[in-house]
């Protein structure tokens, strides 16, 4: 029937005269949803999903714990110091939030391009997105010190004090930004879960099952007439959160471009912003997804051919990316202003060279990998290289962050930030809400948006 | 069918006939061959969307995209709106805005609003395309006789059905069963409406209403408040900063006061602010002229400028506080006994200080706000106050030790009172009389010296006016005047 081998698990060479299938295995409908739904339906979950929900719950412990300590106890607890006032807390908000960028990608631009195969990784990249965002808005959240007069970052008015937030203020963009994208993210999530949600509610065996996913299933019929107008809000949604995805980090990159600070005062920033974001994403999407796979049987539906596409646009992204690195260090040159050129020499040589240097060895250079093909196509060889991704994410927005305040306008207030303990448990802690919540979800929610993918399928013709 | 033999005893009403296909393609062909036998009221359900169905069974595109553009462009309004309401204005009662000033941008200008409105923008439109959708496609519906059809649990796998309803004109039970077979159906199933439980209980109503009225009670009570006279602070419902966990200037905060054991919450003496470091210089204070500022002469001079480290010069300070301090226990201690050192006292006005006729005045007037109530008016220590502690004192009531006169043979005399040590008295205090520099200024305090010094060579010791002295008249009228350009 093909030339490419269906029951070979491999799909990444291109054969001109057939589209590539992107559901392989002979997988019929069937055979789809029981894939997709095996390890949902399975009486108890593997061992190793036992231990590592464990391991997620106990670092989610730690980090409840150690933000009542900082609730008890006040942000002093942090290594952040005068003149870095934002520390960590912040360089972990702009690692999740842009962590949290790779799914809407995938759910919203992919859709508008028609990439088909987006269907079978979107849904769990969505999931990563909103649990990202959660980890992302938690450390503003407790950044603002007085955490219980949360809502003045809304404008909700007071009962006596007339006082509204600046809405010039580029840290107020970013509440409505980042929290537009969480409700946006959220909807659109849920909307494209409710025909898989469906199919729970109709394979379920429990009593319990059958309330909490006829609930929320909303009496899903799979209607024509439904299916019309659920098509068409599908794409209203995607159109609406195209701009808006471009939209959130680059208001995150205003918190620092619109400042004055050297170092951040940079008209680049919202582009290579966002860029950063795709790519860190994508990062965390290939390190979720691989294990992912193995463990609940998915190679059928999340194919190489899948990680391969991932693993180009993380070669792209961080192509960017490096390109923005050398762009800024022109534009200092370029600039004349000394002071623009001391921040990044201060960057790549000063106290924080190691820093710099790690960013740019994991974002720059391991990527280049991916120009063979034996590195973006070996499952485990790509997670290591994603992982590495991630923690030069990490530190590239410590270098911004940090670098950038601890040398600011006066020498007098320089100083050199160090992290404490509390600010370390905190950064693995959010990883245990990250992965608690995505454990969680691939146990109890249709992880593979499975009409989706059986839209995409090849008809038979009898 | 198991179905239908279930609920055999309730009352029941056909409302269709569900066919079930294997494939899209034959599920397609079959809405076709419905629409072309002139059925109108059928639904067709799929796993997914199968590509053309619409035209197949007549479904016209939704109007779902103009109900979001127009939601767009009202939360254009709305987003401009909010951001014009909150910091544009701060008249509108009973929530008035804040009018942001930063470094003279404009209160409200577009540019700077653009972010807000467009996310309040994206956020309306896929509230409205979420919600939009739903209510268009009558969802959320928990009851529907298709999910009472056991076959229908396939329409979520890999099965496809297409439903001719009895609503439909064309509808015949027999005659559409026999067009569904020949159109391919694999399976036929009826989909029957239990008419029994399509009611709300009646109760539900009743409880809706008064679970609402319920809901109304605090918010009721909340709002009547505002109208109400009571002689207790109003209900505060949002508490926002209005007690905070916080030292108040100049107090003990009660609710510190209960966490003594706490120390760490204060710094020394359990002040609530941290005194200012050895060697700081309050604004405006700095007293680079020792002659002037302390009446000492520059080579025994405390100030910062005087030479050497400012830490180390301002440990003196310290010492000489302390020693001061000590001197306040002491209470009754005199004053001589610390004339160690008059050599360092100044003998003549600093040179920072101009004495003219009217500043020698103005050193009246002060002196007799801040002198006269001990000192007396002429200076012979016998002011009201002090005649009224001694008069207490000599009961027993009070101690007191009495306002020196300032015409004794030891005050006058210029070699053990020099100028510089008049001036120090009055800043600093000497026994039981308080230090002044916090109410006098420098040059203030060397307008009393200069009125001191006059006061002693007149030897005038009565504080009644000699009515023939003209002069003093004068002198009064004159100070009146002063006195009212000093209010002015």
């Amino acid at each position: 029937m093909t030339t490419v081998d269906p029951q070979s698990l491999d799909n990444t060479y291109d054969d001109a005269s057939q589209r590539t299938p992107l559901v392989l295995g002979g997988l019929d409908y069937e055979g789809v949803t029981d894939t997709a739904c095996g390890f949902w339906e399975a009486d108890s979950a593997p061992k190793i999903w036992w231990i590592l929900l464990g391991l997620a719950i106990s670092l989610l412990m730690l980090l409840g714990g150690l933000i009542q300590h900082l609730l008890f106890a006040g942000v002093g607890v942090w290594g952040n110091n005068n003149p870095a006032y934002w520390g960590w807390p912040i360089v972990n908000f702009v690692f999740w939030v842009g962590i949290g960028h790779a799914g809407t990608l995938i759910s919203a631009i992919l859709f508008l391009f028609r990439q088909n195969w987006r269907t079978s990784i979107n849904r769990a990249a969505e999931a990563m997105t909103i649990f990202a965002v959660v980890c992302a808005g938690t450390f503003p959240g407790i950044h603002i010190g007085r955490v219980w007069v949360f809502y003045w970052l809304f404008p909700i008015p007071t009962e006596h004090l007339a006082m509204w937030p600046n809405f010039r203020s580029p840290l107020l963009w970013d509440v409505f930004a980042v929290s537009t994208y969480a409700t946006v993210s959220l909807l659109f999530w849920y909307m494209g879960m409710v025909p898989d949600i469906a199919t729970f509610r109709d394979r379920t065996k429990s009593k319990i099952g059958k309330i909490i996913y006829g609930l929320l299933s909303l009496g899903w019929t799979g209607s024509a007439r439904n299916w019309h107008r659920y098509e068409i809000a599908y794409t209203l949604l995607a159109a609406l959160a195209t701009p808006l995805v471009l939209s959130v980090h680059t208001i995150v990159s205003f918190d620092f471009a619109v400042s004055q600070v050297p170092g951040w005062h940079t008209t680049i920033f919202p582009p290579y912003f966002v860029a950063g974001a795709i790519f860190s994403g994508f990062a965390m999407v290939v390190t979720l997804l691989v294990p992912a796979r193995e463990l609940f049987g998915l190679q059928k539906l999340i194919t190489l051919r899948h990680l391969e596409n991932m693993n180009k646009i993380i070669m792209a992204t961080g192509l960017m990316v490096g390109t923005a690195y050398g762009i800024e260090f022109f534009i200092a040159w370029y600039s004349g202003v000394p002071w623009e050129a001391f921040a990044f020499w201060n960057r790549a040589f000063g106290n924080y060279w190691w820093a710099y240097w790690i960013m740019v060895s994991c974002n720059v250079m391991i990527p280049q990998l991916f120009w063979f093909k034996w590195c973006r196509t070996t499952p485990w060889f790509m997670v290591i290289v994603c992982i590495f991704v991630n923690i030069g994410m990490w530190f590239e927005r410590f270098v911004i962050t940090i670098t950038s305040l601890c040398r600011d306008f006066v020498p007098s207030s320089w100083a050199y930030f160090t992290p404490t303990w509390v600010d370390l448990g905190m950064l693995i802690g959010s990883f245990g809400l990250f992965f608690t919540l995505f454990l969680l979800f691939c146990r109890f929610m249709p992880v593979i948006a499975m009409a989706e993918v059986k839209g995409i399928m090849p008809r038979d013709d009898h | 069918m198991a179905e239908k033999s279930n609920n055999e005893s309730k009352e029941q009403e056909l409302v269709g006939l569900l066919a079930q296909f294997d494939d899209p393609e034959t599920l397609v062909h079959a809405c076709n061959e419905a629409r072309a036998a002139g059925y109108t009221k059928m639904d067709a359900y799929s796993p997914f969307p199968v590509h053309g169905i619409d035209p197949a069974i007549g479904i016209k595109r939704s109007i779902l995209p103009f109900i979001v553009l127009s939601v767009a462009l009202g939360a254009v309004v709305l987003g401009l709106g909010i951001q014009l309401y909150a910091n544009g204005q701060d008249t509108f009662w009973p929530f008035p805005g804040y009018k942001f000033l930063i470094s003279g941008k404009p209160i409200f200008s577009i540019p700077a609003n653009i972010p807000v409105t467009f996310e309040i923008i994206v956020l309306s439109s896929a509230f409205a395309t979420f919600f939009g959708m739903w209510i268009l496609n009558k969802l959320p519906r928990f009851s529907n006789p298709l999910h009472r059809v056991s076959r229908f649990k396939r329409v979520t796998n890999d099965k496809f059905f297409l439903m001719l309803e009895t609503a439909d004109e064309k509808f015949s039970r027999s005659v559409s069963e026999g067009q569904l077979n020949d159109w391919g159906a694999v399976a036929i199933d009826e989909v029957n409406q239990d008419l029994t439980d399509t009611e709300l209980p009646k109760w539900l109503a009743t409880v809706g209403i008064l679970g609402a009225i319920m809901l109304m009670l605090p918010p009721a009570a909340i709002f009547s408040q505002w109208g109400m006279t009571n002689r207790l602070p109003r209900l505060h419902v949002v508490p926002d900063m209005d007690w905070q966990h916080k030292s108040k200037t100049q107090t003990m905060a009660a609710n510190l006061s209960n966490e003594l054991d706490g120390v760490s919450l204060m710094y020394e003496d359990l002040r609530s602010a941290r005194r200012p470091v050895d060697g700081a210089i309050a604004f405006g204070s700095l007293d680079i002229d020792s002659e002037l500022s302390y009446g000492i002469k520059s080579d025994f001079a405390y100030t910062i400028t005087s030479g050497g480290n400012a830490l180390t010069r301002a440990e003196d300070t310290d010492k000489a506080d302390k020693k001061e301090e000590k001197e306040e226990k002491d209470g009754d201690a005199v004053a001589p006994a610390e004339e160690d050192n008059l050599e360092k006292y100044v003998t003549t006005l600093p040179e920072g200080f101009q004495l003219t006729e009217e500043i020698l005045d103005r050193g009246q007037q002060r002196f007799e706000i801040y002198c006269a109530a001990c000192h007396g008016y002429a200076g012979a220590g016998n002011g009201l106050v002090n005649q009224r502690a001694m008069s207490l004192a000599a009961t027993g009531a009070a101690t007191w030790t009495s306002a020196r006169s300032l015409h004794e043979a030891d005050v006058k005399d210029d070699a053990k009172n020099p100028v510089g040590r008049i001036y120090d008295t009055i800043t600093n205090g000497r026994g039981n009389m308080g230090p002044y520099k916090a109410q006098i200024p420098v040059q203030d305090r060397w307008a009393i010296v200069a009125y001191v010094k006059a006061l002693q060579e007149t030897g005038i010791q009565s504080d009644v006016p000699v009515a023939a002295d003209d002069d003093a008249e004068e002198n009064q009228e004159q100070n009146q005047e002063a006195d009212e350009k000093q209010e002015l």
